[in-house]
């Protein structure tokens, strides 16, 4: 290990120009005759291009070009929003999936990434071939990637946007970056001008002026930027994973293999781990065990919380559920030499005082049986009524995850008047009844059974949403309606050619 | 009750489209309607404005008798939780009060918005009307649901207070209700305190206290919105009513005139909530039940309170007021006392007529003051000449360049009065053609001011007027296809980038709605569902109001206060006020504006006049300009107009050598004639063809009445119509319109576009002309051409005014070449040519042009005295981008004898080092002789500016003198682009020579010698692209590329378009191979075949070749590099 410190670091920098048009492209088929793709957001108040794929830069389109022009020029294009999320998500995944090269790999957003080398190039044969192989497998994915190798980050990513394919040899960066231009120095755009103004266009020319020269004028941190972009220094690359704020992990001198021993050290850990949010004041709301294999394998294994969380029970039960319940169970191999419980979000938590209240407390419960439920038939299985907003009754509720706790827009309340009878049924009928009605007395067919009707009130005149051409369009006149028993029905009115009468629901 | 009676209903609670957002019909739809419902009267109430009530009664007027009663009023919207009240003026002085309380709640809010509490009705409320909306709150719909809940929490629970079952039910209105009765102490609960601090007002309350402040003006008004609860909520508020003796009052509290409006509604509820449709749930109305109703129906739905029903005629009946009692009062300042407008005005001209014309006075302008006079007596309107001479007379004073314009301004009388300086006798005005007697509408004179002064006569309004007498009027900002389809596509969820395609926002398009054509050339697909949906809404749209602005310089001034006849609201600009009435407004109500303009042209001239004054010791002004001087029209006739008013557009420099004026008139003509009313009325070759001789001139006569009357409207311009007086005399004369038909045929055009009055217009118009025996194809014609006019008329007066301006700076161009272009560069931005192009002009005419420099430039361009014994012109710190005006004047401050060095100046003037490198960049250091690069590099040496001042000064002394090696040595072509980097021109060469040799090679000739090219000639021609255009729905593109040499017409045809779309629509510098084509009067075209982008090249400007890396292609595409900063100035596209 020791050795490995004192190693000189070799650094690969991947560039992957048209990160964003490329996740495009691999999402969809390729068409016959496929149009120029563009990526467009808003910046400066207009609508601006901020990615092209090949095709569309052939046409001349480019970065930072308004779309308004960008589609005069080529009419026939297709635009799709931006979505930076999505592309360090994929940024992300191209990190994970470099984590075959070497176990250091380092974003450089929002498109490039750095993978240091030096101890695992010699797996792959030599730099040259790890540089090829990362390469040509990425462009089989059908990544536009380019890449160099160099011993400053600064040096590998100038040479992979510049010069494709680079290996920097011992102590050869100056020269290798000598003719670049003076861009890829990556500074402010002031100083970039600055340096082009006075006609020093390449770095080789920049590095050829006095020290102090540069330093009186643009200051001591451009001095350090480009001694690095020769070789010299080096600011540390950030390792991808940051490692969360609350983590607890042991290690094992003997791979653990059995389930049993398993459990109990998630047990500890998950005292501990709460120990910690305790003192600061928090609660997780995601938490991930991870499994260090003695081969090298990793399993994460992650669980979700409705509501931010540290008891050691209920996390250890919660892990418990999950564990027990994995499609894909946990292969210890030859064993486990470390074991890692983290918690990868977290949210300020206030201390837990034992309430009175018993509502509150039920809520904790139901609370915590969705959070086991969760864990073990997943997010989307497990699920409640959430009002929706709209005057259509059938359309005024939808199902979605229970661990959702954010409140509706409309609570549920504000659908009911509280000194009132209900004014709708709380559950209505899958689908509304074809009833008829006769008059004198007033009668209500329904079922096949006659009921009169004693009083009524209505009409309360509901419009149909005449922008979804898919739904019913005749608007409704509903009526609340009871009984000689004292039942009561909610009838409608369907205002058409006949009007036609329903039940749609009966107030309990 | 009588059945007549029982068949009387008025709507009172009308919100229009003026209620931005809120309302979904036009005022003249609801009004109309109620009339075809035979309403007794429909009452406009928007919210917290007046802004519709104009509309509403111009749509009255000219509605057949019998019509419903229209009464004015407003919505009173609180912000203090108090449901909302409308208002009805009862009389003149209740109107006032009610325009006094909307002034005070506009004026304590941000613009457009109106502030009003409880306290202000009670101080206002004299007068007014008032009905109670207890059952709505616009400001707050959840207050006045909590509201309704506090008072309903007593109704009985359903079964007790519901219908009993023998009543029948069924789907239709009910007919017979019996009502619950229930404990009253339900409604007299006190309301609890809202949020805020703001006092909810308890109903009761409420009513008690209007009650005493306005008895027997005060009704409790009621809607029955199809709720489910209506008849609870009625019986609840029928008792109320009784308990507290105030009479119910029946409403339906209508959004739009007809059913079939909701979805409009909604669509505008969710533009006004910035939400979509599908989103929008209960911000949307549940139904449909909003729009005016008929008698019987809100009879059946009000049968257990008919009562209701009947108070909103008796309320009706009680108001004595509507918009003709307006008195219009003209301010008394100009007159002095004892004296009558009339008199004072004689004497003003009897004075003028002896400054113009000495002691002989011609016959001739004699008989046409006194004729004027006379009309001007008959109808009381001296007042207004008066005003405007008090303004013109103030600007004057302060040697501020003015010149009036417009209907009026034409006269005899306001020549010698000074407002304008075109002398009525040179051409042919008749002044009563501009005041229509029969109209009685105050003449029209709008006064152009220099753009950078007109501040000062703003302000000397205000400070001789008065604030509460003088205000701007509103310009109300409507749809535009563009808005409308960007708003209507956000609500149901289109893409930005869609509905950007579908607002037409390369090509433009204003003023028509969105049609098929225009969609399809957005390549979206007009069938699809959505799309075809979104795009019949926006059509729907366009034409709504969306919000008032203020007009850019109307000026409302008045005898008494301004905001007793019209509510006043706070401008942009603090201590700015604007009415709530736009121009047409004013117009129907008879109103005196005056246009206080801003014209850049005048700011140029008199720079102009002022330089010349100085440096050539003459002295001009724009009435002794020597007239008529042969050498102008020779320059003009020529198109060698850059610079001058109004010609130098690419449009009016092809029609200069077609036209080759020869006289003022012919200017005139010149004006008129590119514009797109003669354009789209295609008016312009016939014109053309007749002048040339080539068509012989002739007047289609009727078959009845005077075989001339076309030759008396049309002479002048050979009988083709080109102004819009003609056009309008044209339907007086040949379609027999009368004066007000013409009158109101002209405001179909201009304003209510969207209400197809158009067509009714235009089937009287051809109908007419063909009954009377003109050809039908004839009469098509001159209706499209006044159809033309509609939108961008230029009367006769208008283009005699700027034929005027015309004529001056085609003058001073012609000979005070220096001072001129030195006047442009100071008045910037203006015209159609950026810097680089007055520049070049200049240098053409032999003006000599020097690069800024420390020691010699101001701020300002300059005049120099040249060697050759002429002028130069000598750039100022202006022309360089982002050098600040404060710099300059600290700069030129200390600067005595000069700078013998740059650290000189820079201790002196104290300058910024950020102004420093600014000035080195610009190469502003010629005079103290160093190398631009040298300099550059050793400024960027000097300290921050934000050092500690303690070493700052010993900073500088102490370090020593760099021992450096050379820097690179700049080439010339690097200067350049850098100099049109940092001053958008050069005068060291032109882009385009760096590249002459390359081009040569390929046999590509220069813009010089496209135009001495054979006409059919086959030729290539590259240049730096200056403008783009497509005029109209033409396809065609036309280009103006230039180079070091001249500047080169080039014509696409639409269907090169498409093919070299890329091309044209992205290249900074072409490469074009076509056709040499060879017009009228020596105009050359290159007509296309192929057009190649070469904007590369421009790259190589700025690099040097054998340094330039090999493998700039896999250069980065989001590093911005400098060299991709823009080294030619963008052209101007798409005017």
């Amino acid at each position: 290990m020791m050795a490995a410190l004192k190693m000189k670091r070799r650094l690969l920098a991947l560039w992957f120009q048209r990160l964003p048009t490329d996740r495009l492209k691999r999402l969809k088929p390729q068409a016959l005759t496929p149009l120029p793709l563009v990526i467009a957001e808003k910046a400066q108040n207009a609508l601006r291009l901020c990615a092209v794929d090949h095709m569309a830069a052939r046409l001349g389109l480019h970065v930072g070009q308004p779309l308004a022009n960008a589609r005069a020029m080529v009419p026939e294009l297709e635009v799709v929003p931006a979505n930076p999320q999505a592309d360090a998500q994929l940024l992300n995944q191209l990190a994970d999936w470099c984590d075959r090269f070497t176990p250091v790999v380092a974003l450089d957003p929002p498109d490039g990434l750095i993978l240091e080398i030096a101890g695992s190039a010699h797996l792959f044969g030599d730099e040259q071939h790890t540089l090829e192989k990362v390469i040509s497998t990425l462009r089989a994915k059908h990544f536009t990637v380019q890449g160099a190798i160099a011993n400053t980050s600064l040096a590998a990513r100038a040479l992979a946007r510049h010069r494709d394919g680079y290996i920097v040899g011992e102590n050869g960066e100056a020269k290798a970056v000598a003719s670049l231009p003076v861009e890829a120095l990556q500074l402010d755009a002031t100083t970039t001008h600055a340096f082009r103004r006075a006609g020093l266009k390449t770095i080789g020319q920049v590095a050829g002026r006095k020290r102090s020269e540069i330093a009186a004028r643009f200051g001591a941190s451009t001095l350090s930027i480009i001694d690095e972009a020769q070789g010299q220094g080096g600011r540390p690359i950030t390792p991808r994973q940051t490692p969360p704020d609350f983590w607890q992990a042991q290690n094992f001198a003997e791979p653990v293999a059995t389930l049993d021993v398993v459990r109990a050290v998630l047990q500890t850990l998950a005292v501990n781990l709460c120990t910690l949010m305790q003192q600061e004041g928090m609660g997780a709301r995601h938490l991930e065990a991870s499994f260090y294999r003695a081969d090298g394998a990793i399993r994460r294994v992650g669980v979700e919380t409705g509501s931010a969380l540290r008891s050691p029970a209920v996390l250890d039960r919660l892990l418990h559920d999950k564990l027990a319940t994995l499609a894909d169970p946990l292969d210890p191999g030859f064993g486990f030499d470390l074991i890692r419980l983290a918690a990868l979000r977290v949210e300020p938590m206030a201390p837990t005082a034992q309430s009175l209240d018993v509502k509150a407390r039920e809520q904790v419960e139901v609370d915590f049986l969705t959070d086991r439920l969760v864990a073990r038939f997943g997010r989307s299985h497990v699920r409640r009524f959430h009002p929706r907003d709209t005057h259509v009754p059938e359309a005024a509720w939808r199902m979605a995850s229970a661990q959702e706790r954010s409140p509706p827009a409309t609570p549920w309340q504000a659908m009911r008047t509280p000194l009132e009878a209900p004014r709708r049924p709380l559950r209505l009928f899958q689908r509304p009844e074809l009833v008829e009605l006769a008059q004198d007395p007033l009668r209500l067919l329904w079922r096949r059974a006659a009921r009169t009707l004693t009083h009524w009130e209505g009409p309360e005149r509901i419009a149909m949403e005449w922008w979804r051409p898919e739904a019913p369009q005749a608007a409704r006149d509903y009526y609340r309606a009871e009984d000689e028993a004292g039942r009561r029905y909610w009838l409608y009115c369907e205002q058409g050619q006949r009007p036609q009468w329903f039940v749609h629901g009966v107030f309990t | 009750m009588s059945a007549h009676s029982e068949s009387a209903y008025a709507e009172l609670a009308v919100t229009t489209n003026y209620s931005f957002l809120r309302g979904g019909s036009h005022p003249a739809e609801l009004v109309q309607r109620a009339a075809e419902l035979g309403h007794t009267a429909i009452g406009i109430a928007d919210r917290n404005t007046l802004a519709g009530v104009v509309r509403a009664y111009a749509a009255w007027q000219e509605l057949p008798s019998p019509k419903p009663k229209l009464l004015v009023g407003a919505r009173l919207v609180f912000a203090d939780g108090t449901p909302d009240v409308l208002a009805y003026p009862q009389d003149r002085a209740g109107y006032g009060n009610l325009c006094r309380l909307l002034s005070a709640g506009k004026l304590r809010a941000p613009k457009g918005d109106c502030v009003l509490t409880l306290e202000d009705l009670a101080h206002w409320q004299e007068g007014l009307l008032l009905v109670v909306l207890p059952q709505n709150n616009e400001a707050a719909p959840e207050l006045a649901e909590r509201f309704w809940n506090k008072q309903i929490s007593a109704l009985p629970p359903l079964g007790e207070g519901a219908r009993r079952a023998d009543e029948g039910l069924s789907g239709a209105p009910i007919s017979a209700i019996e009502c619950a009765e229930r404990p009253s102490s339900g409604l007299s609960a006190t309301f609890p305190q809202g949020g805020k601090g703001d006092h909810f007002c308890d109903l009761r309350q409420l009513l008690t206290l209007l009650k005493t402040t306005a008895p027997a003006r005060l009704w409790l008004g009621v809607s029955m919105p199809y709720r489910g609860d209506d008849q609870r909520r009625l019986s609840a508020w029928h008792k109320l009513a009784r308990e507290m003796d105030v009479p119910l009052l029946a409403c339906n509290d209508v959004l739009y005139h007809v059913a079939e409006r909701r979805p409009l509604h909604d669509v505008l509820t969710c533009i006004r909530e910035h939400t979509t449709l599908d989103q929008a749930g209960k911000l949307l109305q549940p139904n449909a039940e909003r729009h005016l109703k008929s008698a019987v129906e809100m009879q059946e739905l009000f049968a257990t309170a008919p009562e209701a029903i009947s108070q909103t005629t008796k309320l009706a009946a009680q108001v004595n007021f509507t918009l003709d009692q307006i008195k219009y009062n003209y301010p008394e300042e100009p007159v002095p006392k004892g004296k009558s407008p009339q008199k004072h005005l004689e004497d003003l001209v009897e004075q003028g007529l002896h400054l113009r014309y000495g002691q002989n006075v011609p016959d001739k302008v004699r008989a046409s003051t006194d004729k004027e006079l006379r009309l001007i007596a008959k109808m009381d309107i001296a007042p207004y000449f008066l005003t405007v001479h008090d303004i013109v007379k103030f600007a004057r004073s302060q040697k501020i360049l003015c010149q009036g314009r417009g209907s009026a301004a034409n006269s005899a009388v306001c020549y010698v009065l000074d407002i304008t300086a075109v002398d009525p006798m040179a051409i042919d005005l008749l002044f009563e053609r501009f005041i229509s007697e029969e109209r009685k509408e105050p003449p029209d004179i709008d006064v152009d001011f220099e753009h950078e002064r007109r501040e000062e006569v703003i302000q000397y309004i205000y400070s001789r007027y008065g604030r509460h007498r003088a205000a701007l009027a509103a310009t109300v900002i409507c749809y535009r296809p563009r808005s409308a389809i960007r708003e209507v596509g956000k609500v149901f969820g289109l893409t930005e980038d869609v509905t950007a395609r579908m607002g037409g926002s390369v090509w433009g398009g204003w003023g028509r709605g969105l049609q098929e054509r225009e969609i399809r050339q957005g390549e979206l697909d007009p069938h699809n569902a959505l799309i075809a949906r979104a795009v019949a809404f926006a059509n729907e749209l366009v034409g709504f109001p969306r919000h008032l602005s203020q007009h850019v310089g109307g000026f409302i001034l008045t005898q008494d206060r301004l905001d007793e006849t019209v509510p006043v609201g706070p401008a942009t600009m603090e201590n700015r006020f604007f009415i709530e009435w736009d121009k047409d407004d004013i117009d129907t109500l008879r109103m005196m504006k005056v246009d206080v303009l801003a014209l850049g042209i005048l700011t140029c001239i008199r720079k102009a006049f002022d330089l010349i004054r100085l440096h050539e010791g003459v002295s001009l002004d724009l009435a002794s300009v020597r007239r008529e001087d042969p050498q102008v029209y020779e320059m003009l006739q020529k198109a060698d107009s850059i610079g001058v008013f109004q010609v130098e557009s690419r449009a009016q420099m092809s029609m200069l050598p077609r036209l080759k004026p020869t006289n003022f008139y012919d200017l005139v003509i010149e004006v008129a004639l590119v514009r797109p009313g003669p354009i789209q009325g295609d008016m312009v070759h016939p014109y053309l063809r007749r002048r040339s001789g080539k068509e012989k001139v002739e007047y289609p006569s009727p078959k009845h009445g005077d075989p001339n009357e076309l030759r008396h409207v049309l002479h002048k311009t050979m009988g083709v119509p080109l102004f819009q007086e003609q056009a309008m005399k044209l339907a007086i004369v040949a379609a027999q319109f009368t004066p007000d038909e013409a009158n109101g045929l002209r405001r179909a055009m201009a304003t209510f576009r969207n209400l197809g009055t158009i067509g009714r217009y235009k089937e009287k118009f051809v109908s007419r002309m063909i009954e009377r025996g003109y050809e039908p194809e004839f009469a098509q014609r001159c209706f499209k051409q006044i159809e033309g006019f509609g939108s961008y008329g230029f009367p006769e007066s208008h283009a005699a005014s700027f034929a005027h301006l015309v004529y001056i700076s085609a003058y001073l161009k012609k000979f005070h070449p220096a001072a001129f272009a030195c006047a442009l560069l100071n008045s910037q931005p203006m015209g159609f040519y950026a810097p680089a192009e007055i520049v070049r002009d200049a240098r053409e005419h032999e003006v000599e042009a020097r690069h800024v420099d420390v020691n010699f430039s101001d701020w300002d361009n300059t005049i120099e005295a040249s060697l050759n014994g002429g002028l130069a012109l000598r750039l100022g710190l202006r022309q360089v981008s982002s050098f600040r005006e404060d710099w300059a004047k600290k700069l030129v401050a200390v600067r005595g004898n000069g700078f013998g060095a740059v650290s000189a100046l820079a201790k002196k003037a104290k300058l910024s080092k950020q102004a420093l490198i600014i000035l080195a960049e610009a190469d502003s250091f010629q005079s103290i002789d160093k190398d631009r690069r040298e300099i550059l590099w050793a400024v960027r040496r000097l300290p921050d500016d934000d050092d500690l001042p303690l070493f700052a000064a010993a900073y500088v002394e102490e370090q020593p003198d760099e021992n450096i090696a050379p820097l690179p040595i700049m080439a010339l072509s690097e200067h350049v682009v850098a100099d049109y980097q940092m001053l958008r021109l050069s005068l060291k060469a032109n882009i385009m020579s760096f590249l002459r040799g390359l081009f040569q090679a390929e046999g590509v000739l220069s813009c010089a010698e496209i135009w001495a090219a054979k006409d059919g000639a086959k030729a290539a021609c590259a240049g730096i692209v200056l403008t783009r255009q497509m005029p109209g729905d033409s396809g065609v593109v036309f280009i103006t590329l230039s180079d070091e040499t001249k500047i080169a017409n080039i014509v696409v045809w639409p269907r090169l378009v498409s093919v070299f779309r890329r091309e044209i629509m992205g290249g900074r510098l072409l490469l074009v191979e076509g056709k040499v084509q060879r017009g009228e009067g020596d105009v050359v075209h290159l007509v296309a075949e192929r057009v190649t982008d070469r904007s590369d090249e421009l790259l190589r400007l700025s690099e040097d070749e054998q340094d330039a890396p090999s493998y700039k292609a896999q250069a980065s595409p989001t590093a911005k590099h400098p060299r991709n900063v823009q080294t030619v100035p963008k052209s101007r596209d798409f005017h």
